[in-house]
């Protein structure tokens, strides 16, 4: 492990599963499902309705009358960034953060193009009237809003920035987050993954590229979305606002959740969205060699396991070669399969996965895995399993050639 | 245009935008005489509460008309006047 340690010591999250960690962790344990059917108000009606979108959401309730400046901040504020200031809160919270030095606290935003259905909501009131627009678009359509409005409520003054790495931003935030702290220029680093705010425009998109599923189990949304299943044909989409706190070892006293050990991106050279094994196992491989730890000392591996039939035989193959003879001993789940594809967040929902997982001793269900594409693959089935975890690794895969992996140990 | 709006109908435009955009503030202490930024607005804040105020009164006056304006009584006398 290179630099100083690096700790969780928060963690917050707004998902189609659960408000907080606790009914998050909970969900996971019962293999409780979000993703559900959807009932689209937009215009055009998407082609796809089956998504496992945040329901109830209500910022007062969720933050509490007590939290006035986080309020204040929410209230007037697109949905990606209420929901974002929420996990957040509850990160800060836990990890009583406030007792760092604001200057010494960074914050990573991950998640790129977060104004999506923002925009498109404003669009038809801008063509018949423009000059009715808010001023505050001008704030509020750039992703980098969210460093304004999560830095003034929490009163960080360290460094801040939006990364992205489509759908494996989330994993990109911790790496930068983690490096910040390795590299001695900050002690805490906030990564927030937002949540995913598509427009109806994206959704077709997705659709008609052949990567969003949805189709075949469009009555029995319950079914659609199979990682690692034979009949997996493509991503549910799923909403999550989600963030760990990162802190450097031994600067206060704190209970740490997890130690982040290593983590990397590669790249392997395409515009396309085609996975490739040798990206993702090259990424695993940097991981490991980064966080010191041989690949037989794995328990566990949440994989990207997106449901998407290319993607899924590609991951379990890369999996296959960096494990060789360990390969049939480490535990597999998908955690897309109980939230859906959280897009820019997915990879802070799914360390958070990692972490509950670790501090209760299971592995949470790999749902609607009927027919396992790989009958060597030890995958969790319909329940959860007892069993400890030391050391996991955590997958997220982009379009664009982008591999990401994580080391977490407990 | 004929219309029936009073003065006093204009302030209760510009203050109901006020107090949506400024949660925060109770009625009572947004009288005329006071500037939007005596109550806590910043420069985004009193640019949204002149454009909702547009959208309300139907009006669309270029942006500039609201240069000289200081306070709210200010605010309600140019949106006042284009009403005629």
């Amino acid at each position: 492990m290179s630099g100083r340690p690096v700790q969780i010591t928060g963690m917050g999250i707004v998902s189609s599963i659960g408000h907080d960690i606790a009914s998050f962790g909970q969900s996971l344990a019962e293999g409780r499902s979000g993703i559900k059917r959807l009932d689209w108000q937009t215009t055009p009606v998407p082609p796809v309705a089956v998504g496992a979108p945040i329901a109830d959401f209500d910022i007062e309730a969720a933050l509490g009358s007590d939290a006035k400046l986080a309020l204040r901040m929410a209230r007037r504020a697109p949905f990606t960034v209420q929901t974002s200031i929420v996990a957040a809160t509850q990160a800060w919270r836990q990890a009583q953060a406030g007792e760092i030095a604001a200057e010494r606290i960074a914050l990573v935003v991950a998640g790129n193009n977060t104004t999506q259905n923002y925009q498109y909501s404003l669009q038809a009131a801008f063509r018949q009237n423009p000059e009715y627009l808010s001023p505050r678009y001008a704030l509020q359509f750039m992703d980098t809003n969210l460093i304004g409005a999560l830095s003034e409520t929490f009163g960080i003054k360290g460094e801040g920035f939006t990364v992205g790495g489509a759908s494996a931003s989330g994993n990109v935030g911790i790496i930068q987050g983690m490096r910040l702290i390795q590299a001695g220029l900050a002690d805490a680093c906030l990564v927030v993954g937002v949540a995913a705010d598509l427009s109806p425009m994206e959704i077709q998109a997705f659709y008609s590229v052949g990567a969003m599923g949805g189709r075949r189990f469009h009555d029995q949304p319950e079914k659609a979305c199979r990682p690692f299943d034979a009949a997996h044909e493509g991503f549910i989409y799923g909403q999550a606002a989600a963030c760990v706190v990162l802190e450097a070892a031994g600067i206060r006293k704190i209970s740490s959740l997890a130690t982040v050990m290593g983590g990397t991106t590669a790249l392997h050279a395409t515009a396309s969205s085609d996975p490739s094994i040798e990206g993702e196992a090259r990424a695993m491989r940097g991981a490991l060699r980064q966080a010191g730890i041989d690949a037989l000392e794995v328990d566990y591996v949440n994989t990207h396991g997106s449901s998407s039939p290319l993607g899924d035989k590609v991951e379990i193959e890369a999996i296959e070669q960096v494990f060789s003879e360990r390969f049939p001993q480490v535990w597999l789940n998908a955690t897309k399969g109980l939230t859906g594809h959280c897009l820019n967040s997915a990879g802070v929902v799914e360390l958070i996965a990692c972490v509950v997982q670790m501090q209760h001793g299971f592995i949470h269900p790999n749902m609607n895995l009927e027919t396992p594409i790989n009958a060597r693959a030890r995958f969790c089935g319909g329940q959860a399993v007892r069993t400890q975890l030391r050391t996991a690794l955590s997958n997220s895969f982009g379009f664009g050639g982008i591999n990401t992996s994580i080391v977490l140990r407990k | 245009m004929a219309h029936s709006k009073t003065r006093d109908d204009v302030f209760e435009v510009v203050r109901k935008n006020i107090l949506e955009v400024l949660p925060d503030l109770s009625p009572g202490m947004v009288s005329i005489d006071k500037s939007m930024s005596d109550l806590g607005a910043n420069s985004v804040d009193r640019m949204e509460v002149v454009t909702q105020s547009m959208e309300d009164l139907d009006l669309k006056i270029p942006l500039m008309s609201f240069a000289a304006v200081t306070n709210i009584e200010g605010l309600v006398g140019v949106l006042f006047e284009n009403l005629r």
